[in-house]
């Protein structure tokens, strides 16, 4: 576990005053907070970590053992022992005060209550003023609504070709869950009610899933719209023929016609993805041909191109 | 709307320790939908996660009413930019 600079955090030095940290806190609160930086996961971690320095650097007796011990800050608690049997031993009484008890959080200033994960203190914090310290720190006020929950769900693109069913555990709960078909890559749905329980009756958050989709398929994806690159011969580039080519829903036969150029398109309409709940609608296949040229020509057959090049020319 | 989608501001105000003026001003800006029932007020449930956040930026970083409502039009148009980020990046995957 590393120690952590809460000053270097907070961008001040050991003999900052109490309303230095306070303004560097507001000013860096105000940059990192979750609020303001939606869906940036680097600012929800910086603003974790500020806040955790904010609770240290705060609270006299908390920054107290903290510039105490500093780096030595794993041996703290042999230090505090020592000190005790010391006292003890010297008849002074009373010993340590430890570091519980630092008042109702609630009457403190500043306190960040956001929708956000509780868990937010490093192990580094846990470790040095225990876990009563960590309960102390996430000072939530009253809410109706629970908190919504976040989660990412990874999925093939063949999985997203078809609604289907899955079962998700949150939180120890299983959710059953309709996928529907032609969900797109990076689509956060609302799953209304399956967050986190409500205070005093309040209704529970909401789960918010997002999806990532990974594509090990030949197609690439635009939205409903698919697409792909079919190698044709040369012999059915130019005097045209029939070809089999694969679809998302199976293989299909088609037509080339003659003297088809190398990169032209063709669509095959509703061979696409299916459109997002919209049942039974789906976007277009489009095909680019790659026409192929022989390689390790025979003599026979460079003298028959040479034919073809003299009539051309 | 139905009254059990709708909660009434004096009980969100007693709830989330803020003034009704508090809330009321943020009706007249336009930042929260606000319903009146014969003659009482109420907040529906679903403006309960914009109001909680307007309060946050309010009470936490002391942020005004004005400055709120430019909050708000910014986080829009990032919302909208990250949507658009989004898809562009999405469409990018066809020629990668």
């Amino acid at each position: 576990m590393e120690f952590i600079d809460y000053y270097k955090l907070l961008e001040l030095d050991k003999s900052a005053s109490q309303a230095d940290i306070k303004k560097s806190y507001r000013k860096l609160a105000r940059k990192y907070h979750p609020d303001l930086n939606p869906n940036n996961k680097e600012a929800q971690a910086k603003f974790q970590q500020i806040n955790e320095a904010h609770e240290v650097l705060s609270d006299p007796e908390k920054r107290k053992k903290y510039d105490q011990y500093g780096k030595d800050w794993e041996h703290a608690e042999q230090y505090e022992e020592a000190r005790r049997h010391q006292q003890t031993a010297g008849g002074a009484g009373g010993g340590f005060g430890g570091f519980e008890g630092y008042g109702d959080p609630r009457q403190r200033a500043h306190s960040y209550s956001g929708n956000f994960d509780e868990d937010t203190f490093s192990d580094f914090f846990e470790q040095m003023f225990g876990s009563s310290a960590r309960a102390h720190g996430s000072r939530r006020q009253r809410h109706f609504k629970g908190q919504d929950y976040n989660a990412e769900l990874e999925l093939n693109l063949r999985d997203v070709y078809t609604s289907q069913k899955q079962t998700l555990t949150i939180n120890g709960k299983n959710i059953r869950l309709t996928i529907p078909a032609g969900v797109e890559n990076g689509q956060t749905i609302k799953i209304k009610g399956h967050g986190g329980p409500g205070v005093q009756g309040g209704p529970r958050g909401d789960l918010y899933i997002t999806f990532k989709i990974i594509n090990n398929t030949t197609f690439k994806r635009e939205k409903e719209n698919l697409y792909s690159t079919v190698n044709i011969n040369l012999y059915t580039a130019m005097l045209g023929g029939e070809i089999t080519v694969d679809t998302f829903s199976g293989k299909v036969k088609l037509k080339v016609k003659p003297e088809t150029q190398s990169g032209t398109r063709v669509k095959l309409k509703g061979k696409g993805f299916p459109k997002y709940k919209k049942e039974n609608q789906y976007g277009d296949l489009y095909i680019t041909y790659n026409v192929e040229m022989p390689t390790n020509l025979s003599a026979k057959e460079k003298e028959l191109f040479r034919e073809l090049q003299k009539l051309r020319s | 709307m139905n009254l059990e989608d709708l909660i009434p501001t004096e009980e969100i105000c007693m709830r989330y320790k803020v003034e009704q003026t508090f809330i009321s001003s943020l009706s007249q800006s336009g930042l929260i939908k606000i319903v009146t029932v014969e003659k009482s007020q109420y907040v529906p449930t679903d403006e309960i996660a914009a109001f909680e956040k307007l309060r946050r930026l309010h009470y936490e970083l002391n942020i005004n009413l004005e400055g709120l409502e430019a909050i708000q039009h910014l986080l829009a148009q990032l919302e909208e930019l990250q949507l658009q980020n989004r898809k562009l990046k999405n469409r990018l995957g066809l020629y990668e």
